[in-house]
């Protein structure tokens, strides 16, 4: 619902706006679903300028259909998929991360999310030498576990004795962790504030700061839409798809692939786990993976986890996979 | 790219207006002009002026950050957080077994939670930790003040004299072990009176009172900046009763974390919670689990549980980031929070143990 102003086109001037609104033509969609030759009778404008005008906004604003063949074209071009780190994780996602697609991880404290996601920053970052950017909200990046993890990578194949192997590994790490950009958001708007400045530079083209961008990680998104929701606030579903629309067009446009992890909660106390933030925020993630403790109780420590598929557009849910995040 | 109406941070009744008089972006906000504004949608000149003011602050925000401008968002390399991490201190408890399951002891910029059964030794923590925030730098601590609020009345002050008293005295051992000019220094500043004199003291009797400290917390920071450590003792319980609508208790708990990881991030200081067990009833069994809900588990960056195993204190790291879950030992005596004696030297303080639930009354002498 654009408001008609001067200047959206070239034969919109002022005064024309002003007879227009006279008569409650406010909006491009009133002008060009009205009948234009009653239109010019009554505002006593040219016909032939107001079709003109028409023509102009059609072309400015509608969309244009695209066929299958094109589009499967442009997909194969374009998609990119984007190993996880963690060979199951990829077995489970259909060989790993697809661009242009948000994928989500839920799971209980302490499942492993932030875990997975820092996996898929150090190798993406140090495999395909691409760019991450991680949004936290939770104040749970470490970057002394990513370094860790990062070590690990580098280092497993790696003979010691040979010289100047460890210092190339050392040289790797370093640039990895360069290609890693951390933004802190703590809320809704900051959220939304980042994601935007991500979009202008990305479409601007300022290569030295972004790089090839190819995946951006939110860690977790319930943290900021959990204060919102409920209530008498109406609001918060809101402002919900709009960071749906957010990141979903992000992803599209730009060919990246977003990773998100949100909470889980039961309905009673002893009723089954589900994941948060409702049924209208399930429609937004085009995978979902399910990450679980093996133990039942916290009193035996492990490093083993089970991820779950719980929602995919390419592969059979249900299937369920062991995964290391020691 | 423009951004959209709904994204920025304006009163949901001014956003419904706006929607239904059809601005989309905020470029179309900033061109109509204060006047032609409060025509459009029907409000006063002066509540347009307002709004088109934030409007304002977030576009400019917007470009200034784009141009390369740090502006107020906290954002870095991933490099650059590591050459953070390193040189930033840890609170060490006293208890070396619990300081290297967390890594170096309680992390700063992070939120830490306690939970546990009552009188396994969380409040005991607390006042360890706010006597040891305040350890000088030369001799391994962060040199800080500590803010201490409490909701359950459990800060007993004699108590933490006890505990500051013997951590003054471990300090002094040392200096005289070592010999060295600066530590001798660095002691004359921390004696007892210092240390009372720095812990901040604050009183909540109920949610509201605890929510209004928390929301003025950042002035007060920003006065006293010193403070490494704010404890709340007990957040459990303003919630726990005389609570009946839980989904505001889901939103209010999530709020709040949400300011204290802020204040976490911003003042570079470790805020610790102490939280209660509640138990959940299974299909076959019953197991205790830290109160306030499924989502208040995600709130905290570190969440440690202490539990009993007979008479034997235990800690379980249950979520960390960067460390390995485990579980150690550790021990309360008159002088804090400490490791397990080795077991020539326990087994003569042990005696009859009335109530195995409550800390064992030991009977040492003081030095």
């Amino acid at each position: 619902m654009v408001v008609l102003r001067a200047g959206l086109c070239p034969g919109l001037t002022e005064d024309m706006i002003q007879l227009l609104r006279a008569n409650g033509i406010r909006t491009v969609v009133d002008f060009v679903s009205s009948d234009l030759e009653d239109v010019a009778r009554k505002c006593s404008l040219s016909y032939k300028a107001l079709v003109a005008v028409r023509r102009v906004l059609l072309a400015q604003f509608s969309a244009f259909p695209a066929n299958g063949a094109d589009l499967y074209e442009e997909l194969k071009s374009s998609t990119a998929i984007l190993p996880t780190g963690s060979p199951s994780l990829d077995q489970l996602l259909d060989s790993g991360l697809y661009t242009g697609e948000v994928t989500e991880l839920m799971g209980a404290p302490g499942s492993g999310k932030t875990q997975v996601c820092l996996g898929i920053a150090a190798s993406v970052s140090l495999g395909l030498k691409q760019h991450v950017l991680f949004l936290d909200s939770t104040g749970g990046f470490t970057a002394s576990r990513l370094h860790q993890m990062l070590q690990a990578r580098t280092e497993d194949e790696e003979e010691q004795a040979i010289p100047g192997r460890l210092r190339l590994c050392f040289v790797l790490q370093l640039e990895a962790l360069q290609r890693i950009q951390v933004v802190r958001v703590f809320n809704i708007y900051e959220l939304l504030s980042a994601l935007q400045e991500l979009r202008d530079r990305l479409s601007q083209q300022v290569v030295s700061s972004v790089g090839p961008l190819k995946v951006v990680l939110l860690d977790s998104v319930s943290a900021v839409i959990y204060p919102l929701l409920g209530g008498r606030q109406s609001e918060g579903l809101a402002l919900m798809m709009q960071l749906s629309r957010e990141l979903k067009t992000l992803a599209r446009e730009f060919s990246l692939a977003v990773v998100v992890t949100n909470q889980v909660t039961r309905d009673s106390s002893s009723g089954p786990l589900k994941p948060a933030l409702g049924r209208s925020w399930s429609f937004v993630p085009s995978t979902r993976v399910l990450l679980e403790s093996k133990e039942a109780t916290w009193d035996k420590a492990t490093t083993q986890r089970a991820a779950t598929l719980a929602k995919s557009p390419r592969q059979p849910t249900g299937i369920q996979v062991e995964l290391d995040i020691g | 790219m423009q951004r959209e109406v709904g994204t920025l941070p304006l009163a949901p009744a001014l956003r419904a207006r706006l929607a239904a008089a059809g601005f989309q972006t905020a470029q179309e906000l900033l061109d109509t002009g204060p006047c032609g504004l409060s025509k459009e949608i029907g409000i006063s000149r002066e509540e347009a002026l307002e709004a088109l003011q934030v409007v304002r602050q977030e576009c400019h925000g917007d470009a200034a950050r784009t141009a390369g401008g740090s502006g107020a968002t906290r954002k870095c390399t991933a490099l650059e957080l590591l050459e953070e991490e390193q040189t930033q201190g840890f609170i060490i408890t006293f208890c070396s077994a619990l300081d290297n399951i967390l890594g170096g002891g309680v992390q700063l910029t992070k939120i830490t939670e306690i939970c546990g059964a009552p009188g396994v030794g969380k409040t005991q923590l607390c006042m360890q930790l706010a006597v040891d925030v305040q350890i000088p730098e030369c001799f391994g601590g962060v040199a800080g003040e500590a803010v201490f609020i409490d909701t359950e009345g459990s800060f007993m002050v004699d108590r933490v004299v006890d505990i500051a008293a013997a951590c003054v005295q471990h300090c002094h051992l040392i200096a005289e072990a070592q010999q060295e000019e600066d530590l001798r220094k660095a002691l004359e500043t921390f004696s007892l009176e210092n240390i009372l004199s720095h812990i901040y003291y604050f009183r909540c009797r109920d949610y509201t009172e605890l929510l209004a400290q928390v929301y003025l917390l950042p002035e007060f920071l920003a006065e006293h900046s010193k403070v490494r450590l704010v404890v709340i003792d007990g957040i459990a319980f303003p919630f726990r009763h005389d609570f009946e609508d839980l989904s505001l208790r889901t939103r209010l708990l999530n709020g709040l974390a949400q300011q204290l990881i802020i204040i976490a991030n911003d003042h570079r200081s470790a805020v610790v919670l102490t939280n209660q067990m509640t138990t959940r009833i299974g299909q076959s069994q019953s197991t205790l689990v830290p109160a306030l809900g499924e989502s208040w588990g995600h709130a905290a960056t570190v969440r440690l549980i202490f539990h009993w195993d007979n008479s034997q204190r235990l800690a379980t790291l249950y979520k960390s980031p960067s460390q390995k879950e485990s579980t150690i030992a550790y021990h309360i005596t008159s002088h804090g929070f400490r490791d397990v004696q080795p077991p020539a030297v326990t087994h003569s303080t042990e005696g009859p143990e009335l109530n195995p639930r409550k800390r064992p009354r030991t009977e040492e002498e003081k030095q």
